[in-house]
C-alpha cells in the first residue's frame, strides 16, 4: 500500500473574508427551548395528558351524544334521581346516568360535558379577544405619552364602575345570549389586561438597548414588535394563565348571582346555580360540575404557570 | 404633601362625579324603565289612563322626566284670577270640560292654547290622553279612563346628576318642619331628660341634633345626613342610607320612661330610641301629649340584631384581621424555607384557591364546617347568634389568606436577592434578623398599601358569601338591585364603591409614604 503524501490528504481552502466574520455559536432557538424546559418536568406531561382528555370529553360526547335537557320532562319519575335509582329506572348500567338526573329528568353526565364545552370555548374566545387587545393597545399605551395621558383618565372612571353592574346591563340590553355575553365581558375586560401591560412596556421602554435603537432611527412600531414584545413573553403567558380560569370562574359566578348565560345554553354556572338550593338532599347534582369547574380551572392555572416559567430564558440554560 | 394630596381628593371627586355620570346614563336611558312596575300593586290596581297618569308620576319621582297636568294648571291659573271661586268661573269650567271630550275640539280652548304655548316653549312635548268610554259617545267612562293634556319634559342627564349631588349632603335647620303652628324654632344646648347635655333644634326634622348615651359609639348626630337616594322596587320609596344601616332582626325593649315623664314613676317596657325623635306633623293623641313635652314624637326602635352594613364589617374585619395575622408570617416561612415541602405545600393551597371558583370551596367549607364540627348553616337558624359568624368569617379569610401569602412570598423573594441582604449577611447577622428585621420589613411596603382598601371595601359585603349564608348583609344589595332593576340602589352603590375606592387608594398612599421615608409626594425638581 502505498503511503499518501500529505498533499493528497489535506487541501488548503482559499482565505474567505466573509466565512471569517461569522461567530460559531451552538444553536438556540427560543421556542424549542422552551418546549423542551417544558417537557423536562414530568409532571406537565400528566397535566397535559389530563387537559387534552377533558377537551376530547367535552367536545366529543356532546358531538354522540345529544345533550337534551327535556328529554324525560314528562316523565316526573326521572326527576332528581340518584345515579342508582336512574340506572334502575331506564334499565340497566350506562354512562348516561352515571352522575344520575336533574330537574327535569335530564341526564347530568351529559349536561356536564356539554357545559364544559360552553366553559372552555368561553375561555378560549374571550381571552383571545381581550388578552389580543389587550396587548396591542397596552404596547401602544405604555409606548406614547398623549396616549397615556388620555387612557389614564378613561381607565381611573371606567375601572370604577363596578364590573357586575357594566355586564349585567350589558346583559339586559343586548341578551344573554353565548356571543352577547362574550361581547359583555370583552367590551371593558381589555381595560385591565391594557394597564398592566403598560405598566410593562414603560419599564422596558427606557432601557438602554430601546433608547439605542430610537437613535438609530428605528421605526416605533418596529421597536415595540421587535424590541418590547420578545421581552414580554413570559409576562404575556403568565397573565395567560390567570385569564383562562378566570373566565370559567367568572361565568361561574355570574351565573350564582343571576346575570349569567342564558336557560337554552347549558353552563357550569347555572348547573352549580340550580344544584346549590339542595346540595344536600341531591349532591349528585352540585358536586360534578363543582369538580369539573375546579379541575378545569386548576389545569388551566398550573399548566399556565409552569409554560410561563419555561417561557423565561433564563430557565433555558 | 398638603398640596398634593388636595390636588389628588379635588381629581377624585371629579372622577367620581363622572362615574356616577356614566352610570346614570346606563342605567336611566339603556335600560326599559317600564319594569319598575313589574311588582307594582297600585299600578296593578289602576287601569287605563289613570294607569299612565301614574307611571309619568313615578317616573317624576325616580327622576326619569318632569311632567305638568293640564288639571293643576287650569287651576292654579283661575285660582290666582278669581281667589277661591274659580270653580265656578266660566274659563275654569270650559276647559275641564273639554278635556272630557274625545276628539280636537280642547285645542280651541285658550286655556289650552297658552298652556301648550307655554309648555312648548320650555321643551315639553305635549302628550293628549283621550277619555275612554264604554261605547263612542256613551256618557259613562271606563274605569280610570278620565281624558288628560300632560306636558312631558324628559330629566337631562345633567340635570339629574346637579339634583343627586344637590341632595347629597342634607343639614338640618330650623326651617325644615312645615307647620304653621311652631313659632318657636332655634338649636341651642340643652340637657336632655336624663340629664347629659345635647343640642337640641325645635323646627328641625330631629330633635336631638347631637347627643350622647349608652351606646356604642357614645356621641351621635342627627344634624347632617348622607343622602344616597331612594329605592325604587326593593324598598320601595324608602331612603337607601337607612335601609343598610338601620339595625335588623326583633325589637330590643327595655324598661324606660318616656320624656315627659321622667321623674314620675311611670315606667314602660319599650324599645324606642328617645334619641331619635322626630316631628309629628299629625295631631296627637291623649296618651302622646302626656308622653312627650312637645310635637317630636315619632322615634325609632333599637333592635337586636346588626345594621347590614354593620353585619357585613364585623365579618369582613375579622376575616381581614385573620388574613394578615396568619397571611403574612406564613408567606414569610415560604419564602424562607424556599423549595421546601413547606413552600410547595404553600403554593399548592394558593393555586388552589386562586384558580378553583370561590362558590366551589365556599360550599366545600359550609359542607365540613355543618357536618363535622356542627355550625350553624343558615344565619337566621342559629342557636347562638356569634356562632353564625363563623363559617362566613373563615369563608372569607381563607382566600385571602392565600392572596397575602402569595404576594408576601413574591415581594420577600424580590428582596432576597438585594445587595443589603449579602451585606448583612457578610456583616454576620443571623439570618433570623435578615429575616424578620430587614427583608420583610422592605417587603410589606407594597401590602402596606392595600390596607385600608381591604378595610374599606369590607363596607361592601361579599356577594357570594354571604348569600351561601344568608347573611343579611350589604354583598347582595347590588346584585339583586340590579336583577330587580332598582336604579336608586344601583346610583347608590356606585356612588358608595367608587367613594371607597378612591379613599383607599389616598389611604394607601399617605400610609405607604409614612412607612417609607423613601417615598415622597413631593416633586423634587429635576425631570
Amino acid at each position: 500500500m502505498a503511503v499518501m503524501r500529505e498533499e493528497d490528504l489535506f487541501t488548503f481552502v482559499s482565505n474567505d473574508s466573509i466565512e471569517s466574520e461569522k461567530i460559531i455559536a451552538p444553536r438556540y432557538s427560543y421556542w424549542r427551548s422552551v418546549f423542551r424546559v417544558f417537557f423536562r418536568k414530568k409532571a406537565n406531561w400528566f397535566v397535559i395528558g389530563l387537559l387534552v382528555m377533558l377537551i376530547l370529553c367535552s367536545f366529543l360526547i356532546p358531538l354522540f351524544c345529544k345533550y337534551d335537557p327535556y328529554e324525560n320532562v314528562t316523565n316526573a319519575n326521572m326527576y332528581n334521581q340518584s345515579p342508582v335509582q336512574a340506572m334502575r329506572l331506564t334499565g340497566g348500567f350506562s354512562f348516561k346516568w352515571i352522575l344520575g338526573s336533574g330537574q327535569l329528568g335530564n341526564s347530568i353526565f351529559y349536561e356536564i360535558w356539554a357545559s364544559a364545552r360552553t366553559s372552555l370555548l368561553l375561555a378560549t374566545i374571550c381571552a383571545a379577544i381581550n388578552m389580543s387587545i389587550g396587548i396591542i393597545m397596552g404596547a401602544v399605551w405604555g409606548y406614547s405619552k398623549t396616549v397615556d395621558k388620555f387612557m389614564l383618565v378613561v381607565y381611573s372612571i371606567i375601572a370604577n364602575v363596578p364590573y357586575i353592574l357594566l355586564i349585567s346591563v350589558l346583559v339586559y340590553i343586548i341578551g344573554s345570549g353565548f356571543w352577547s355575553f362574550v361581547f359583555a365581558l370583552t367590551i371593558t375586560g381589555w381595560l385591565g389586561i391594557s394597564y398592566f401591560f403598560r405598566t410593562q412596556v414603560m419599564i422596558i421602554r427606557d432601557r438602554e438597548y430601546s433608547l439605542a435603537s430610537r437613535c438609530l432611527g428605528t421605526p416605533i412600531p418596529r421597536i415595540i414588535s421587535k424590541n418590547i414584545l420578545p421581552f414580554l413573553t413570559s409576562v404575556i403567558v403568565t397573565l395567560l394563565a390567570t385569564e383562562l380560569p378566570s373566565y370559567i370562574s367568572m361565568e361561574v359566578f355570574l351565573s350564582y348571582i343571576g346575570i349569567g348565560l342564558s336557560a337554552s345554553v347549558p353552563s357550569l354556572g347555572r348547573m352549580i346555580q340550580e344544584g346549590q338550593a339542595a346540595f344536600r338532599t341531591y349532591p349528585w347534582a352540585f358536586w360534578p360540575p363543582v369538580a369539573i369547574a375546579a379541575l378545569l380551572t386548576i389545569i388551566l392555572y398550573v399548566l399556565g404557570q409552569n409554560l410561563a416559567d419555561a417561557t423565561d430564558p433564563r430557565t433555558h440554560m | 404633601m398638603g398640596k398634593y394630596i388636595w390636588k389628588r381628593i379635588f381629581f377624585s371627586i371629579l372622577s367620581l362625579l363622572v362615574v356616577t355620570w356614566l352610570v346614570m346614563l346606563l342605567v336611566y336611558s339603556l335600560t326599559d324603565r317600564s319594569v319598575i312596575f313589574q311588582t307594582d300593586d297600585v299600578w296593578n290596581k289602576r287601569s287605563n289612563n289613570d294607569r299612565i297618569l301614574y307611571e309619568y308620576t313615578q317616573y317624576q319621582k325616580y327622576g326619569y322626566l318632569e311632567f305638568e297636568n293640564f288639571t293643576n294648571y287650569n287651576k292654579n291659573r283661575w285660582l290666582a284670577v278669581y281667589g277661591e271661586d274659580f270653580d265656578s268661573s266660566d274659563e275654569y269650567v270650559d276647559a275641564k270640560n273639554l278635556i272630557q271630550k274625545v276628539g280636537d275640539d280642547y285645542l280651541q280652548n285658550p286655556t289650552v292654547q297658552e298652556f301648550i304655548r307655554t309648555y312648548e316653549e320650555k321643551g315639553y312635548s305635549i302628550v293628549r290622553l283621550d277619555p275612554i268610554r264604554y261605547t263612542t259617545g256613551a256618557k259613562q267612562l271606563k274605569p280610570g279612563g278620565t281624558g288628560y293634556l300632560l306636558a312631558v319634559r324628559e330629566k337631562m342627564m345633567i340635570s339629574r346628576l346637579w339634583d343627586y349631588v344637590k341632595g347629597f349632603f342634607k343639614v338640618e335647620t330650623t326651617k325644615d318642619v312645615k307647620d304653621e303652628a311652631l313659632t318657636d324654632r332655634y338649636i341651642r344646648i340643652e340637657k336632655d331628660p336624663y340629664g347629659l347635655f345635647a343640642v337640641v333644634g325645635s323646627g328641625t326634622t330631629h330633635k336631638y341634633l347631637i347627643y350622647f348615651d349608652s351606646h356604642f359609639p357614645w356621641i351621635h348626630q342627627n344634624w347632617i345626613h348622607m343622602n344616597l337616594g331612594v329605592s325604587f322596587t326593593r324598598y320601595r320609596g324608602q331612603e337607601i342610607s337607612s335601609v343598610i344601616t338601620d339595625s335588623q332582626g326583633d325589637l330590643k325593649t327595655k324598661r324606660q320612661q318616656y320624656p315627659a315623664q321622667v321623674g314620675s314613676d311611670i315606667w314602660a317596657d319599650t324599645a324606642a330610641n328617645f334619641h331619635s325623635l322626630t316631628y309629628n306633623t299629625g295631631e296627637l293623641t291623649d296618651a302622646q301629649k302626656a308622653q312627650f313635652p312637645d310635637k317630636y314624637t315619632n322615634a325609632t326602635y333599637r333592635r337586636t340584631g346588626l345594621s347590614m352594613i354593620g353585619n357585613s364589617f364585623v365579618i369582613g374585619l375579622i376575616a381581614t384581621v385573620i388574613q394578615y395575622i396568619i397571611g403574612l408570617p406564613l408567606g414569610i416561612l415560604m419564602a424562607r424555607k424556599k423549595d421546601t415541602w413547606i413552600d410547595t405545600l404553600g403554593m399548592w393551597y394558593i393555586i388552589f384557591i386562586m384558580s378553583v371558583p370561590s362558590l366551589a370551596y365556599i360550599f366545600m367549607f359550609a359542607a365540613i364546617g355543618t357536618s363535622v364540627f356542627g355550625l350553624p348553616y343558615k344565619f337566621a337558624n342559629a342557636q347562638v347568634q356569634i356562632l353564625a359568624y363563623i363559617l362566613p368569617t373563615i369563608s372569607l379569610a381563607l382566600p385571602a389568606i392565600g392572596g397575602t401569602m402569595k404576594w408576601m412570598r413574591r415581594y420577600m423573594i424580590d428582596q432576597m436577592n438585594s445587595d443589603y441582604v449579602k451585606f448583612a449577611r457578610a456583616e454576620g447577622l443571623s439570618e433570623h434578623e435578615i429575616y424578620s428585621t430587614h427583608i420583610s420589613k422592605n417587603a410589606m411596603i407594597p401590602i402596606i398599601h392595600g390596607i385600608p382598601g381591604n378595610i374599606l371595601f369590607c363596607l361592601t359585603g361579599a356577594i357570594i358569601t354571604e348569600s351561601v349564608y344568608s347573611v343579611p348583609g350589604v354583598g347582595s344589595l347590588l346584585t339583586k338591585a340590579i336583577n330587580g332593576h332598582d336604579n336608586g340602589i344601583i346610583i347608590a352603590c356606585t356612588v358608595f364603591y367608587t367613594t371607597l375606592s378612591l379613599i383607599s387608594l389616598i389611604l394607601g398612599d399617605i400610609l405607604m409614604a409614612k412607612f417609607d421615608p423613601r417615598i415622597s409626594f413631593e416633586s423634587k425638581g429635576g425631570r
